[in-house]
């Protein structure tokens, strides 16, 4: 009947035993209902009688059919006549229909005769149904085809005792186009799941040792396993049993026999769940690296290309992990740009300082005595430089025990109580300002009738010594500057303060190329004190001076500073200012009048932006430089 | 009126043999598996048993097995039922300790016969 002919695999006996089981059950109800009606029918109920013994004739037609194709001696069945006898039953089914539907419609009929009745059609009904041993054995027909690759192939878990069992739905699985594997023991069964390889796993509840219900609480409290979902199959359909494993995390239950195309439904359902949670859990995974990410840059310890997995997807997560990542890794350049230019900066101080020896302590200029007392608590240890305002001295707070500057203002400043008053107004605004390139103001105050600030003390150089040593900078030396300065006074100007004189003098450089500006708010005095007519210029630093400041306009803003700022860079650069005049008058004259020529002009090794930057800050309106030092900032991060 | 268990999965079956046993004077107990065949068998006196041989739970085989190796009920007759009707089947069915078997579609007058001839030897 099958084999060698080609008509398809011969079939494993159990799939043809349990197909005939599966035959056999109907005609026997088919069989006994038929025959108890028949014996209720009266010997006057011709029609019923006759219709009945047809309904017999045809089931007995049917046993012989399954009998010839599914022959119990062990015949082997091929594919192909399974179809075939699918097809010959079709004839005796329609034979059964014919003959009791007629009864069916009958007028007067009791409901036990109705109801058996329906019995013998639904199980005629049956044998033209295929089973589902039966589609999992045949291919080529519809069932097949409803039953065919599921979309997406799983790997899926077989967990069953029954051997059976387990061949039939393997085969059935793979036949939907899964991976399967099969075992038969539920704690072996636990040990695979834990490899995480399987996307679902069938389980049967009834098994020996360990039962299913164990098993799934089991999967369910590993958290390798948590998420994997389990269809459980028993063939116990008490709603008892469904709550118990629902509640125990199951996702389905299915009741022996299945259903092939149920089974595929369910299957794909699942895994589709499946599917999508996985996809959540991945995506709240990746979510997580971008916060990780986020906190890293804090830290600094981002590395470009962490979110390399997340930076692939083609989602709004993506996108976000994208723009992260460019800005992070932009952030880390100009971070290791501006470690590099301070490094430079570094490098230029040590070559200055090998050039110049220190003249600390050496100064004409200095009046207080060194290794004295000075207002009961500190002791000057040095003169450190004696400026338009006053002399500066290292000393020693014998109270807190640390190194101090002590800046002390000459008499003629501080005559009138009035501008004391103002000076210590100004004094406490500089003190609110504290960041790494301030000099920290501490204390103002008066002894024996000298008026004196204490402050940070740094060790190191200013800028325009540097400068000097130097004779210009470099790029690079120059740019650590100029952040650093752009910094110290976005934080000043945040406070309200305007220095009002950025000059090299007080850049204070120290050796790790930090740079400290010093005297905010000191300057507010000399302007107060000195018209521009009188001696102001000579006193005061015009060369560095804002057009408006030296005008005298009275309502100067943060962007005289930055003229300031463009002076002290263009002298870094240049080594020179960009309006040098014999005299103060005729500087002024110059500033007003004239453009200075772009800073690249004079050194072509200065990058044409950075130049031009400079030009900007030099604008003599102010509307026409840049607005602010946050801006100053900016745009000096965006020089390569 | 002897009592018989018809031990049956399958509930069409069950309805349609025990009404058909009924008729014929038999006062039929039903139980759906194997573990309540064996259970309603050692707790309650049958005359008889009809066992399916594919149920869920404790299959036929096995809870013929069973009933055989418990001393209450060793002795009730049971006669094995299948659909499968596989060369073999009736060895095995005797083999666990069956003292007869009949196949699915059941002809009545056949398996009445072997349960009259059952029921004699035991009274």
């Amino acid at each position: 009947m099958s084999g060698p002919d080609g008509r398809g695999a011969a079939l494993p006996p159990e799939a043809v035993s349990e197909l005939r089981h599966d035959l056999r059950t109907p005609v026997n109800h088919i069989v006994g209902y038929a025959e108890m009606l028949l014996e209720d029918a009266g010997d006057g109920d011709q029609a019923g009688r006759a219709a009945l013994e047809q309904t017999l004739v045809a089931a007995r037609d049917v046993l012989t059919l399954i009998n010839g194709t599914l022959s119990s001696g062990g015949v082997s069945v091929s594919q192909a006549d399974i179809v075939a006898l699918y097809t010959s039953l079709a004839e005796p089914q329609q034979r059964i229909v014919r003959a009791l539907s007629p009864l069916l419609d009958a007028d007067g009929n009791d409901e036990e005769f109705t109801a058996d009745l329906r019995r013998i059609l639904s199980a005629a009904d049956k044998l033209v149904t295929r089973t589902p041993a039966a589609s999992a054995t045949v291919d080529g027909d519809a069932d097949a085809v409803a039953e065919g690759a599921a979309d997406g192939q799983a790997r899926i878990l077989v967990v069953d005792d029954v051997e059976d069992n387990r061949v039939l739905l393997e085969r059935r699985l793979r036949r939907q186009g899964h991976a399967v594997e099969s075992v038969d023991n539920g704690q072996v069964a636990l040990e695979m799941a834990q490899t995480g390889s399987f996307d679902l796993i069938l389980l049967d509840v009834l098994m020996p040792e360990m039962d299913g219900y164990e098993v799934l609480e089991r999967l369910k409290q590993s958290p390798v396993t948590r998420h994997l979902p389990v269809i459980m199959i028993s063939a116990l359909d008490d709603l008892s049993s469904v709550v118990r494993c629902i509640e125990r995390g199951a996702e389905d239950y299915l009741s022996k026999p299945f259903d092939p195309v149920l089974l595929r439904a369910r299957i794909t359902a699942c895994l589709e769940k499946k599917r999508l949670r996985d996809r959540e859990i991945e995506y709240l995974e990746q979510v997580r690296s971008v916060i990780d990410a986020a906190s890293a840059v804090e830290a600094g310890s981002y590395a470009p290309g962490t979110l390399a997995d997340t930076t692939g997807r083609n989602d709004e997560l993506g996108r976000l992990a994208r723009v992260f990542d460019r800005m992070a890794s932009e952030v880390r350049a100009r971070e290791d740009r501006l470690r590099n230019q301070v490094e430079d900066l570094r490098r230029e101080i040590e070559s200055a300082r090998e050039g110049t020896a220190s003249s600390a302590g050496q100064l004409d200029h200095a009046n207080l005595p060194t290794s004295e007392r000075f207002a009961d608590r500190y002791e000057i240890t040095a003169a450190l430089g004696q400026g338009a305002m006053g002399a500066v001295y290292r000393a020693r707070d014998l109270e807190l025990e640390e190194e101090i500057a002590i800046k002390t203002l000459r008499p003629e400043l501080v005559v009138d109580p009035m501008l004391i008053e103002r000076f210590k107004t100004e004094i406490r605004l500089a003190r609110r300002i504290t960041h790494r390139n301030v000099v920290r103001t501490h204390d103002f105050g008066e002894w024996a009738g000298i008026y004196y600030l204490t402050m940070e003390y740094v060790e190191g150089m200013t800028v325009r010594q540097l400068i000097d040593g130097r004779g210009r900078l470099g790029v690079s030396a120059t740019l650590a500057i100029a952040s650093q300065l752009a910094q110290a006074l976005e934080v000043a100007h945040g406070e309200g303060v305007i220095h009002r004189d950025i000059k090299p003098h007080n850049l204070l450089l120290d050796g790790d190329g930090v740079l400290k500006v010093m005297d905010f708010g000191i300057a507010r005095l000399s302007e107060a004190t000195m018209g521009i007519t009188e001696t102001g210029l000579s006193v005061g630093t015009p060369a560095y001076m804002s057009p408006e400041q030296l005008l005298a306009e009275s309502d100067l803003d943060e962007r005289s500073d930055l003229y300031a700022v463009g002076v002290v860079l263009y002298e870094c650069l240049t080594g020179g200012l960009p309006f040098a005049a014999k005299s103060p008058m005729s500087l002024v004259a110059m500033m007003l009048s004239e453009e200075p020529t772009a800073p690249q002009e004079v050194n072509s090794e200065i990058p044409p932006a950075l130049s031009g930057l400079i030009l900007q800050l030099l604008a003599k309106q102010p509307e026409r430089r840049l607005s602010s030092a946050r801006e100053l900032g900016e745009r000096l991060a965006q020089l390569e | 009126m002897p009592k018989i268990l018809l031990v049956e999965d399958n509930e069409m079956n069950r309805d349609m043999l025990s009404r058909r046993l009924e008729r014929k004077g038999f006062e039929v107990a039903m139980a759906f598996d194997g573990r309540q065949g064996v259970e309603m068998a050692k707790s309650d006196g049958y005359d008889l048993i009809l066992m399916d041989m594919s149920l869920p739970e404790i299959d036929g085989w096995e809870a013929t097995r069973q009933l055989r190796a418990e001393p209450k009920t060793q002795a009730v007759p049971i006669i094995a039922l299948t659909a499968h009707a596989m060369a073999g089947d009736r060895e095995r069915a005797l083999e666990a300790g069956c003292d007869d078997y009949d196949t699915k579609p059941i002809e009545l007058p056949r398996l009445l016969a072997k349960m009259e001839s059952l029921l004699g030897k035991t009274e």
